[in-house]
């Protein structure tokens, strides 16, 4: 009963999402003139001649391309928050919150700056795998970190959580910072990506790899609904319902990261998905994380695509950041949560 | 749950809206296209490149520029301003169907240069030496790129300006300052500025460090400077003389107690395009002035 309810949420949540990504690739600065992006798109599809290069290059290697990228980053940073919140019990747990985001860049801004000497001799994507590795190592470490710092004995401590996370971002923004200044050089990107986010780098190959890596973690953890709700008992009380609560507590923690990790290295720190989309999710479903966890994976797609598509057309032919569009959703819901706690606390 | 289903649909909605708003603006955008003489549509993402182009004729072709092309001012109306390099995205400078894209390899967005490099469109980087020589060499290059070989008389122009330059008896020490807003920058060895200051006639008074550094009181007072320079939108932003004098360390300097502040058009100093000689001699009658 239950699970038909379910997979009638998806099917409408994927509806949209494809509704919304048609849409996408139909909005930008790029006029094609009598045609619309759709007939662009037969066009690509149905290797028609007449098809202009420049027109092939927009459709396939700029929009759709940056939709794919929305859709996959959005995605893996709702179910990563999600997840976070499932293990940490708290809906504040989000991996811009904790941290995990700024030890990524940490770790992706070095590894760029050492990549670069051997930038010519290595192919795209060996260079693009190696950047996106040490974004991995460095939300793990994090995230071990801030694990450590902040839960004991299965109970989490959110302020120590939150702290932990606050001094891991002052850290990984000072020696980031420090990395920018030193290194005059221009491969090393603007302050402004890493801070704040841009999903104008799409490239199939960066795409590739990240839908690897949704698949990987997709495919262990969106089954988890139900431990993760049977988690909020409390770790002993699940433990003996019978879910191994080490294994899934490893499982959350290598698979956040990497799913983090690879979204900061392609598209920089995009801070609050995690947050809002659970936090939606919950008003509608309550805590339950059979239904949260499919879900968000299509919800933070959906948000993330109109944030995009809002960002490259608000300023048109400029571009708005997408770190501020998210920020400027996120820290309502922030304070709403925040609210909730205060009134808890009387 | 309902109003939520209803705040997706809406939202998804409201982009394809957004999407029809798009196509009205691009229908009262356009009037100020013209019919070039060739069918020549060329994107400049330089000043000093775009100042080249038009000085070779070609200004009527030039349809889209970056941020810092601020001359000639006819440019505002016929060319469509795209933003700084380090922010451009792809799909503006493609909608303007760019048969040529000239940039430098300076400050540009390495997403943005990869995306042109795969458009397909032709597109050459210039390395920008900040010398004479070095802008000669640039006008060279962009002349064969443009398939021109008649650039000699920016040549004569530039060797015609440098001519005039009075070598000063005091060399006077020259400290450029990037004011914008709170934040203060003063300009090191190897600057567009301090090569400018120095063709001059004058000696850069910050010498022992390369690039920009934020300013300090102690390192402007063990500089020094005779002289100040700033760009003319800096010096307005600063408050003018009075606001200049009133910033940290200032007052302690030769400058700040003579009073010699000078100022001069950004773009005519820095951009190092054919108008080289022009900047350089109007330092050098300024440093002259300063100098009584």
């Amino acid at each position: 009963m239950k699970s038909k309810k379910l997979n009638f949420y998806i099917i409408i949540g994927i509806i949209i999402l494809l509704i919304s990504m048609f849409l996408a690739l139909n909005i930008g600065v790029y006029d094609f003139g009598n045609s619309s992006a759709f007939q662009v798109l037969w066009k690509f599809i149905s290797g028609d001649s007449a098809l202009s290069l420049s027109e092939k290059y927009i459709i396939r290697d700029v929009r759709a391309s940056r939709i794919v990228l929305s859709v996959l980053v959005g995605s893996m940073l709702a179910v990563s928050g999600t997840s976070l919140q499932g293990m940490f019990k708290n809906p504040l747990a989000t991996g811009d919150l904790i941290g995990l985001t700024s030890g990524a860049t940490l770790l992706a801004a070095i590894a760029i700056v050492l990549g670069h000497t051997f930038q010519e001799f290595l192919p795209e994507w060996i260079r693009i795998s190696l950047v996106s590795i040490s974004a991995f190592i460095g939300a793990l470490l994090a995230m071990i970190l801030v694990y450590r710092i902040s839960t004991s004995g299965g109970q989490t401590n959110v302020v120590m959580m939150l702290l932990a996370g606050v001094a891991i971002t002052a850290i990984g923004f000072a020696v980031t910072g420090l990395l920018i200044y030193i290194s005059k050089d221009d491969q090393l990107r603007d302050l402004t990506f890493w801070n704040l986010g841009s999903l104008a780098g799409a490239t199939w190959t960066k795409n590739g790899i990240l839908f690897l890596v949704l698949l990987i973690s997709y495919f262990i953890l969106l089954p988890k609904g139900k431990a993760l709700n049977a988690m909020m008992l409390g770790e002993k009380d699940a433990q003996h319902i019978g879910i191994d609560v080490e294994k899934l507590k490893k499982q959350i923690i290598i698979l956040t990261a990497l799913m983090v990790g690879s979204c900061v290295a392609f598209s920089g720190t995009i801070g609050f998905v995690g947050l809002i989309i659970p936090y939606i999710l919950r008003q509608i479903f309550r805590s339950d994380y059979h239904f949260i966890l499919p879900l968000s994976a299509i919800s933070g797609s959906i948000l993330l695509l109109i944030a995009d598509t809002i960002s490259r057309t608000i300023v048109a032919p400029s571009e708005l950041p997408i770190g501020i569009l998210t920020g400027l959703m996120g820290a309502p819901v922030f304070i709403a949560i925040l609210l909730k706690f205060k009134n808890n606390l009387r | 749950m309902k109003s939520i289903k209803i705040l997706l649909i809406s939202a998804v909605l409201l982009s394809g809206i957004s999407c029809k708003k798009e196509a009205d603006q691009k229908i009262n955008e356009n009037p100020v296209a013209e019919n070039p003489a060739s069918n020549q549509r060329i994107i400049t993402l330089n000043g000093g490149i775009t100042e080249i182009v038009v000085a070779l004729g070609y200004e009527k072709e030039i349809a889209g520029t970056d941020v810092t092309s601020t001359f000639p001012g006819s440019l505002k109306s016929t060319a469509k301003d795209l933003g700084h390099v380090r922010s451009m995205t792809i799909e503006p400078v493609m909608a303007l169907n760019p048969t040529l894209i000239l940039a430098s390899n300076k400050d540009i967005n390495p997403d943005l240069l990869e995306k042109i490099k795969s458009s397909g469109i032709k597109t050459e980087l210039f390395q920008q030496e900040f010398s004479v020589a070095g802008t000669k060499k640039l006008i060279e290059e962009i002349a064969k790129s443009l398939g021109n070989n008649d650039y000699q008389k920016l040549f004569d122009k530039i060797d015609g300006d440098i001519k005039q330059i009075q070598p000063i008896a005091k060399k006077p020490k020259v400290l450029f300052i990037y004011a914008r807003g709170n934040m203060l920058m003063v300009a090191g060895k190897n600057t567009p500025m301090t090569n400018m200051i120095e063709i001059a006639g004058g000696e850069n008074a910050a010498n022992d460090f390369e690039d920009f550094k934020p300013l300090t009181p102690e390192a402007v007072v063990s500089a020094n400077p005779d002289v100040l320079l700033f760009f003319t939108t800096g010096l307005e932003g600063s408050g003018g003389t009075d606001g200049v004098l009133k910033m940290p360390g200032i007052s302690q300097t030769n400058a700040g107690k003579n009073k010699k502040i000078i100022s001069m058009d950004g773009g005519l100093l820095s951009s190092f395009g054919p108008r080289v000689g022009e900047a350089a001699l109007s330092l050098n009658q300024l440093l002259l002035e300063s100098s009584k």
